[in-house]
């Protein structure tokens, strides 16, 4: 019968011995930061917490957004970081939805990355390191704003909208990475630098902000109460898109009303 | 002339192989060197035949954990020559899914980064992890088969007797490989089941069901393709009793897979849950109805069943042969559905957009090329083993693992007795 019996001390001595194996190198390596640091406000408590604003009453769908942001963030045609969709209509006007990168504070894409490559500052901004993304695209299947985008191939030649929209900002990113939009981070860094106000100074605010000629946008920190999106927010009802799945975005809409639009007769620059 | 066939119909079915994977190669580098552009993924449907591919061969080597583990572990050592058999398909198994991994991810070159940079909080990089550790553990599972190689043999007879020697570690490497396995079979079902955006995934039922069908079908490809180089070749040799408990086991498996799947996809069926429902109806009743109710539930899990569980339908080899062949395909059915359906129904996010919209996907004749060659080097690599390995030979194993030289030490205490 002893013949039979299962094995359970080797068993347990293997599984202390395995155990003590893995916690020695896991102790040894030390385990890995959660934050990589790419810029100051990684590394401590950021006072600012970014945050955009679109009215949906005010923008007309020109796509004038889209092609600041092209030009600024050099982003091959057809693979825009801010997606025009039309949802609905109101008074016989269809409903123009820009749908960038929600910036949300609970974002599945940085709980799924592999290998860190997308991550969350401290100030709130959802970025991506292209040099760590080895293009899984799981974060593409885990957005639920689809605001992703992978480059299937080299972005090679001209970009149409430089140089009338502005010159690139940033370097264009290889093939095989996925990428998307980062509140123009470079802009917001460098203008802070500067000592201006993100939101405020055209300089320091994302170029599509910049560009909307209906003003349907605003851009700012919502812990500065007297920032434009602060303002926006406290004396507008806004909505966070699918609120309900916990992703609590960083970029808020007036949804479309019938109430009459004091701009109502500016027309698309 | 029956002579004939039989004396070319080995080099012939290698040459096949081959050309398959020479076309493979050439797919390969073309899309290595201009990138995902040429598949047909998109952003929308980003994860395709490749990863269902890569899902499947991963499922499919489960029999090497589950029977090393049932022999190692359980002491079912009439197993052990089966266990042999499965720990060889399960090296090719995670070879040919780490092959299209290397394929699909957009950087190739950066595939180390999920072992240097960690993101603990992901279950891709918990898959990647325990896929890592575990092809060294079947690597070092496999050694000792190669050590028995004849040409390892002849020439570097001391080698081979080293290589064997890693034996030793099979208890040890069974607990190994037991613990990798429970965790990645499941995360990679954890991987979709974590996902909010996709309704008709975000379910914690999707680590179980992978796991579990994982545990019938990687045994039944086993115990399949052990009979299967039996019948063709004088060089694979099994002894029906040994397999036969296996799919007896894979019988009572399949049970738990049917009570769980026909929980899974009850639950779905009542409220209406946007993304959700259109997704159940794609599986139940649209484009993928044939492969659930046909493919998945009916051959992949009922018929298989009642043929491993009856003793008499058991015995007969045609039908015996079929079930198991019937739960392997069930499996990829099921991979291969779940993975689609998901990106299919595309998540609305609009307030006024209630009703989804839908994404559509057929892989290109690149991803075919490519993926036809990586299976073609699945089959190659069996071949090879059976041939020049004896990867199936339920007599040649039990000799070899007796007279295995075993030099002291406490971990052949386990394996000595």
């Amino acid at each position: 019968m002893r013949e039979k019996t299962f094995p359970r001390r080797e068993f347990m001595m293997m599984v202390v011995a395995g155990t003590a194996v893995t916690a020695l190198a896991l102790n040894a390596k030390g385990l890995p930061k959660f934050t990589e640091s790419t810029s100051p406000e990684d590394q401590v408590g950021s006072e600012h917490q970014w945050a955009m604003v679109i009215d949906l009453n005010r923008c007309v769908g020109c796509g004038d957004c889209q092609l600041a942001c092209q030009a600024r963030n050099d982003t091959a045609p057809g693979a825009s970081w801010v997606r025009m969709v039309e949802s609905g209509e109101l008074n016989g006007k269809p409903i123009n939805v820009p749908v960038p990168c929600m910036h949300c504070q609970e974002a599945p894409c940085v709980s799924v990355c592999p290998v860190k490559a997308t991550y969350k500052r401290a100030d709130g901004i959802v970025v991506m390191d292209y040099d760590r993304c080895i293009g899984c695209r799981y974060c593409q299947l885990a957005c639920s704003y689809g605001a992703r985008t992978f480059n299937w191939q080299e972005f090679t030649g001209e970009n149409p909208a430089v140089p009338e929209w502005g010159e690139p900002e940033i370097p264009r990113r290889p093939r095989g990475v996925v990428e998307k939009c980062s509140f123009c981070v470079q802009r917001i860094d460098r203008g802070l630098a500067e000592g201006l106000i993100p939101g405020v100074d055209p300089q320091a605010t994302p170029a599509c902000v910049v560009a909307c000629p209906r003003k349907a946008r605003y851009f700012g920190d919502l812990n500065d109460p007297d920032s434009p999106v602060s303002q926006v927010l406290k004396n507008h009802q806004a909505v966070q898109l699918r609120r309900d799945l916990g992703t609590d975005p960083r970029v808020y809409y007036l949804p479309a009303a019938n109430r009459p639009d004091p701009e109502a007769d500016l027309t698309c620059g | 002339m029956k002579t004939k066939i039989q004396r070319y119909s080995f080099p012939l079915w290698m040459i096949t192989l081959l050309l398959f994977m020479a076309w493979g190669l050439v797919g390969a580098y073309q899309v290595l060197t201009q990138g995902l552009v040429l598949t047909n993924l998109t952003d929308l449907t980003p994860w395709g035949l490749w990863i269902g591919i890569d899902l499947s061969s991963i499922a499919l080597a489960a029999g090497a954990f589950s029977l090393s583990a049932a022999v190692y572990l359980l002491k079912k050592d009439e197993l052990k020559p089966v266990a042999r058999t499965a720990v060889f398909i399960g090296l090719l198994g995670y070879t040919m899914a780490m092959m299209t991994l290397l394929m699909d991810i957009g950087r190739p070159d950066r595939f180390w980064h999920a072992l240097v940079y960690w993101n603990i909080h992901s279950p891709l990089w918990e898959v990647t992890m325990c896929v890592a550790l575990y092809f060294t553990v079947l690597t070092l599972e496999v050694i000792p088969i190669l050590g028995r190689a004849d040409i390892v043999q002849r020439r570097w007879p001391r080698l081979g007797q080293g290589m064997e020697w890693v034996h030793v570690l099979a208890p040890i490497l069974a607990v190994c490989g037991l613990l990798l396995s429970l965790m990645h079979q499941s995360s990679l079902g954890a991987t979709y089941g974590v996902l909010a955006s996709r309704p008709f995934w975000y379910k914690s039922t999707l680590a179980i069901l992978f796991l579990v069908s994982a545990l019938a079908a990687g045994p039944a490809l086993t115990v399949f393709a052990s009979k299967t180089a039996a019948a063709i070749t004088p060089r694979a040799y099994v002894e029906n009793w040994r397999l036969d408990r296996v799919s007896h086991f894979i019988g009572w498996v399949l049970v738990a897979l049917l009570y769980l799947r026909v929980w899974d996809t009850l639950s779905m069926v009542y409220t209406h849950q946007p993304g959700r429902t259109e997704a159940l109806h794609m599986l139940t009743g649209g484009q993928f109805a044939f492969n659930f109710w046909v493919l998945e539930m009916f051959l992949g899990i009922i018929v298989p069943m009642v043929i491993l569980l009856t003793a008499q339908l058991r015995e007969r080899p045609a039908l015996h042969w079929l079930a198991l062949l019937f739960v392997v395909i069930g499996l990829v059915a099921y991979r291969w559905d779940t993975n689609m359906i998901g990106q299919l129904v595309v998540f609305s996010y609009l307030p006024e957009q209630i009703v989804p919209l839908f994404a559509s996907y057929t892989p290109a004749l690149i991803e075919w090329q490519v993926g036809l060659g990586v299976i073609a080097f699945g089959f190659l690599g069996f071949s090879m083993g059976v041939r020049y390995l004896y990867v199936v030979d339920h007599r040649l194993v039990e000799t070899t693992h007796e007279t295995a030289p075993v030099r002291s030490g406490h971990l052949s205490a386990a394996e000595g007795r």
